[in-house]
């Protein structure tokens, strides 16, 4: 991992575009280290997409204008969401970037029917399983135990309701298991709620269960009202039309013979 | 002896809320704690309007559940000073005409 860039250098403007779950960004900058750092960082999710929205990252001059449509402090490191454009204030390494980031998407995502989860994804026979939990609760054994290939992500999931059905992405946030996600979908096959114990077992749960087992996994940073309804409509739906269990997990790979097909 | 002042109950504009499951869940944003309501808490969320004394919305769960009248206000009155106390609801004087 790179160490803190508090002392690289500035030079020439350079932008680079990354797709993650389908939000098409540009991240702009000076920094030429902090510039390869994330490059290299998000390599598997750089690529032109149609439109993509304008990052500015750590710009001397102020902002004018209206006061930001959404706001977010980081250790040092701000978000600040402006009609005309997004910008990443007291970025020192790339661990800023990446907060920054999932905070921006989180927002970002609520115009698209989607959300960020703390699960990890992984993908069997063509359908995507998120297993969501706590800290410690086992996305990283569960990632660890799957397929080579077959980890969207071992931490950050993203949810998206895509021409009537939901889909999960994978993102370039990893945990534990430092597996860096692909930058492939998949329709999603169920959502299972980790929890440890002696045997395997998975438990059918109804939309209101599930949406409690959601809630305190989803990442979200705003504290305004009106995001918050949009973000509670989203979860509700998710948790109306998608599968979800628990799952009482061994930690071992047997798990995948009581998950429903 | 002055007569007991009537307040209307309105919700905390501030919360997100979602009925699922015949519950509702209640979300506030700025400390991120979650509320849950059960059928009959979810009817009186859906009638809390700001136009509501605890009275009026008693009637209205006498009317919709076989509840006694004397229950039916004392238990509307519980839940709303627990609301209350949790920050979901405000009262405001009955009044002061408050808008839809």
């Amino acid at each position: 991992m790179s160490a803190p860039l508090a002392n690289s250098g500035r030079g020439p403007r350079q932008q680079f575009e990354l797709s993650i779950g389908c939000v098409a960004l540009r991240l702009e900058m000076s920094d030429a280290q902090l510039f390869d750092a994330a490059s290299a960082r998000y390599a598997a999710f750089t690529g032109a997409a149609a439109q993509p929205v304008t990052i500015a990252l750590n710009e001397s001059a102020a902002p004018e204008g209206p006061p930001a449509d959404f706001d977010y402090e980081f250790e040092g490191a701000a978000l600040r969401v402006f009609s005309n454009g997004i910008r990443f204030d007291g970025v020192r390494h790339q661990y800023a970037l990446d907060s920054l980031l999932r905070v921006l998407l989180s927002w970002k995502l609520l115009g698209h029917r989607g959300f960020l989860l703390h699960a990890a994804t992984v993908i069997r026979s063509g359908k995507a399983y998120l297993f969501t939990g706590r800290s410690g609760a086992g996305k990283s054994t569960v990632a660890s135990l799957a397929p080579e290939g077959s980890v969207l992500t071992d931490e950050i999931s993203l949810l998206r309701r895509e021409n009537g059905a939901w889909r999960a992405h994978g993102t370039p946030f990893w945990g534990e298991f430092r597996a860096a996600g692909s930058n492939t979908s998949a329709p999603v096959g169920g959502i299972f709620r980790l929890q440890q114990a002696a045997e395997n077992q998975a438990t059918a749960l109804r939309p209101l269960a599930i949406l409690r087992a959601l809630l305190p996994n989803v990442l979200f940073f705003s504290a305004d009202a009106e995001a918050n309804r949009r973000l509670l409509e989203i979860l509700s739906q998710a948790a109306t039309e998608i599968s979800g269990y628990n799952l009482a997990f061994r930690k071992n790979s047997a798990f995948w013979e009581v998950l429903p097909s | 002896m002055s007569a007991p002042v009537v307040v209307f109950w309105q919700k905390n504009p501030a919360l997100a809320w979602r009925e699922i499951d015949d519950e509702t869940i209640i979300i506030s944003p700025n400390d991120s704690v979650m509320h849950e309501l059960n059928d009959t808490g979810s009817f009186l969320w859906k009638n809390i309007d700001g136009r509501k004394s605890a009275a009026e919305l008693a009637e209205l769960l006498v009317e919709n559940y076989e509840v006694k009248p004397e229950i039916a206000l004392s238990d509307t009155e519980a839940l709303l000073q627990e609301m209350s106390s949790r920050k979901l609801v405000v009262a405001v004087p009955a009044t002061s005409g408050v808008s839809p």
